[in-house]
């Protein structure tokens, strides 16, 4: 936006020095809107419009004199409106109006999506001369000449009711008056033309030196631009809500970059929670999932998995009792955290990758996004003891702090055959919770594995076979015969990695501060405030092994419209974003993953396959995350020690 | 007559005064008019039933407004040279004391033999402006001389003499030729 004014401030001054140049007579130049532009308009989308307000309603005539509101006469389309009176005569006010008016309906003619978005109006300032027949009188031009597109004369029926427009449009109006005090013919006024999108916001106000239809077409074309995205992001966080009810977002942004963002945060208080019954879930998987695969020594029981349950919602888990698992891992939020790129840990301590979904991980064998660990006993160690996310100090401090909390009292050793809090038990008990997640039974199983052919839209029909034909996607996210996990248990390069290590990025970013207003920020400053990235190489830090770097493990795609943002550090915001990054071969680098390459699909292939990917979401979603919302949320309570200071705390 | 006939008097005579005044102010647009044109013969808007009429205003001292629409008129007549036979063009002066029928003729001969000047008395062309809603009025300049500012739509008049329609100002010559072309043709 900042660009947009600088830009406007420059276009100015050229044309004021031109004018200066030219001053012999200055009152015959004639504005820019009747020539060609003199520079090179932005390309389309690569700017914002942010709204300015917005445009009042009030009550005109339309032709055959009945009474309309100017909200009724926007009929839901963009409008490009004006002040005009018949009589006007200076070249440079309404005639210049109607020339690039008449330019824009032209180009209507040729341009199917102009004629059907946008709408011409011109109002008369002056009532008393341009009563409904006169306006009658110019509409009738169209009777007789190219009839793509509307242009609508109105006018007011007085100007008692022109006048609260004339105001609320900040038009203002003097009749002309000569040195004797009689009134001129003419009116003295600023040439304003408001281009008002279909929710009645002025999305931009051209003056006499900017009226120019090719200005006002580029323009158009960026909001359309620009609302057939946010759509694709709205339709998408709509599909996921078809699938799933309780599934909701806390705060994921979508939409922030318009002003009419309305936050899709809950209240807790309605989060109302049932228990189901995960053992039965986790015994007898939904249709498209095998048996999950279940470690010798910790087999699944009812008490292991509602011991886990109550530690993965327990915030005195972490070193100042604030933080449990199930705040990276949001239930609502796909096990994951819609809201953040990469997690945030206790503190606000910032984590260096995305978290992944908790959904299905029973049937991994490699854990953390570069399989470092390889089970999930022992996985949970790693959040409680990483220093940026749960940050207990030692093993030892987590087992006294859980054997100290009374109402962990006798949990371990009934779970455990009388084992008590270790370790181990420790991990077996969350490992046991999240191996019970398993989510299939998709609207794609239905249609794969019980033959439902209704089951699947034609769309995600047509993505299912560029899926395992032109962009080979199986080959990683593997689909079997009776069951499917989308996924190889392998780690590959995308070059997402190496792009991050390497520092590749745009010279300038766009910041959406507030919604609606977006600025464009160098990289440079924000390299100046922001922290500074921890390195990242994949897989090597693992093994070692240099030809192992920027490797990251294939997530599974099921419930995959539900765990956005996307890769191993949630730096793609939408499945299309997903799709596009594919189509164009990853990020190039030396040890580019063979298997990616450009792939050439047409936007409509883009789209049918991530319509194929929303249509992976479980049909029993909502069962686990109302089983989530049954679950104590552990916290410290009233006359409980503090497990820091060993002192009595204050509740919070 | 009795009081109360008279009281039903003034209430028919308001009625009527109010209803005159009604209907001056709806008044429709346009209409037959009487002027001299530029070979100083009476000049009939209804003499010319049967040809499509592009009807302007302004005065041959104008500057810049006047010339143009008449180019464009012109353009018009060439464009259309074969249809041109159906086509009128007038140009009323608004300032009838410089634009004599001969001022008138030498003027309106560099654009286009098609297009007929118009003058008359000051109430004569107040008339007609009035009845089409031109705006005028004369500037005085300083050193002498004067200026007229008016209104510059293009009147579009059918074969009938009904006012079809109005073209604002600064509508390009392209747009003036698809309204007449379509007139002409369709229900014009």
């Amino acid at each position: 936006m900042v660009f947009r004014f600088i830009q406007l401030f420059l276009i100015a001054t050229i044309l004021v020095s031109t004018v200066d140049a030219d001053s012999v007579n200055p009152a015959i130049i004639s504005a820019p809107g009747y020539g060609d532009l003199a520079y090179e308009l932005p390309a389309i989308g690569s700017y914002q419009l942010p709204p300015l307000g917005e445009a009042s309603n009030g009550e005109v005539l339309i032709a055959k004199g009945q009474t309309r509101t100017l909200y009724e006469l926007f009929d839901d389309k963009y409008v490009l409106l004006a002040f005009i009176y018949s009589t006007c005569s200076d070249v440079n006010g309404c005639p210049l109006t109607s020339h690039v008016f008449y330019k824009i309906k032209s180009a209507m003619k040729r341009d199917q999506v102009l004629a059907s978005r946008l709408k011409l109006i011109s109002l008369s300032f002056d009532p008393e001369v341009d009563t409904p027949s006169v306006m009658e009188l110019y509409g009738n031009n169209f009777r007789y000449a190219g009839s793509a597109g509307e242009w609508q004369f109105v006018t007011t029926a007085s100007q008692q009711s022109l006048d609260p427009i004339l105001k609320s449009y900040n038009q203002v109006i003097l009749r002309e008056t000569d040195s004797s005090g009689r009134t001129n013919v003419g009116y003295s006024h600023v040439l304003r033309v408001f281009l008002i999108d279909p929710e009645r916001n002025i999305r931009n106000i051209y003056s006499v030196d900017f009226l120019h239809h090719d200005l006002i077409i580029n323009d158009l074309k960026t909001i359309l631009q620009q609302e057939q995205a946010s759509d694709q992001t709205i339709k998408l966080a709509m599909v996921s809500q078809q699938t799933s009810q309780l599934s909701k977002p806390g705060d994921n942004k979508l939409g922030y970059e318009l002003s009419s963002y309305v936050t899709d945060s809950q209240d807790l208080e309605l989060r109302k929670g049932t228990k189901a019954d995960l053992l039965s879930i986790a015994s007898n998987p939904p249709l498209g999932l095998p048996a999950i695969p279940v470690p010798a020594d910790n087999p699944l029981s009812r008490e292991k998995i509602d011991l886990g349950r109550k530690l993965f919602y327990d915030r005195r888990l972490s070193l100042n009792d604030t933080f449990s698992c199930a705040m990276c891992h949001v239930p609502e939020q796909g096990f994951t955290s819609n809201e953040l790129a990469m997690a945030v840990g206790i503190e606000g301590r910032s984590v260096r990758r995305n978290s992944p979904s908790v959904y299905n991980s029973a049937y991994s064998n490699l854990l953390f996004h570069d399989g470092r660990e390889e089970n999930l006993e022992q996985q949970a160690w790693g959040p409680l003891l990483a220093n940026n996310e749960m940050a207990n100090p030692s093993i030892g401090y987590v087992l006294n702090k859980v054997r100290q909390i009374e109402d962990y009292r006798g949990l371990f050793e009934e779970a455990f055959d009388g084992r008590g809090v270790s370790m181990e038990t420790l991990g077996m008990a969350l490992a046991s919770y999240q191996r019970a997640l398993v989510s299939a039974d998709s609207p794609f199983d239905r249609w794969r594995y019980a033959g439902d052919q209704t089951a699947l839209s034609d769309s995600a029909k047509r993505g299912f076979e560029i899926f395992t034909g032109k962009a080979g996607c199986v080959a990683c996210h593997s689909i079997g015969e009776r069951s499917a996990l989308f996924m190889d248990d392998q780690l590959h390069n995308t070059g997402i990695g190496y792009r991050e290590s390497m520092g590749i990025f745009p010279d300038k970013q766009p910041v959406t501060v507030a919604p609606g207003i977006t600025i464009d920020i160098d990289r440079a400053i924000i390299d100046q405030v922001g922290e500074k990235q921890a390195t990242d190489v994949g897989r090597y830090e693992v093994t070692q092994n240099p030809h192992d770097r920027w490797k990251y493990k294939t997530p599974s795609l099921r419930n995959v419209a539900l765990t956005a943002p996307y890769m191993h550090n949630g730096s793609l915001s939408t499945l299309h974003e997903v799709v596009d990054f594919y189509d164009q071969g990853g990020v190039p680098n030396e040890l580019l993953d063979p298997l990616i390459r450009p792939l050439g699909l047409s936007s409509q292939e883009k789209s049918d396959l991530v319509d194929f990917m929303q249509s992976l979401t479980g049909s029993n979603v909502d069962t686990l995350v109302a089983d989530a919302f049954d679950a104590p949320v552990g916290d410290v309570g009233e006359g409980d020690p503090s497990w820091v200071h060993g002192s009595e705390v204050e509740v919070r | 007559m009795t009081q109360s006939d008279k009281k039903l008097w003034l209430v028919l005579l308001f009625t009527l005064l109010s209803v005159t005044m009604a209907s001056a102010a709806t008044d429709e647009i346009g209409g037959d008019f009487t002027l001299t044109d530029h070979n100083n013969d009476t000049f009939r808007l209804s003499q010319l039933q049967g040809k499509l009429v592009m009807l302007s205003f302004g005065y041959t001292y104008c500057p810049d407004i006047c010339p143009t629409e008449l180019a464009k008129l012109a353009v018009v007549f060439d464009t259309l040279k074969a249809q041109s036979d159906r086509l009128q063009g007038l140009f009323v002066s608004l300032d009838p004391d410089r634009d004599t029928p001969a001022v008138l003729s030498d003027y309106v001969g560099y654009f286009n033999s098609g297009i007929v000047g118009l003058t008359g008395t000051e109430t004569a062309v107040d008339e007609v402006a009035r009845q089409y809603r031109v705006k005028y009025q004369r500037n005085h300049k300083d050193g002498g001389g004067y200026s007229i500012d008016h209104s510059a739509n293009l009147y579009l008049i059918d074969r009938k003499g009904a006012l079809a329609a109005v073209i604002p100002y600064g509508m390009p010559v392209e747009h003036i030729v698809d309204v007449v072309r379509g007139m002409l043709s369709g229900d014009g």
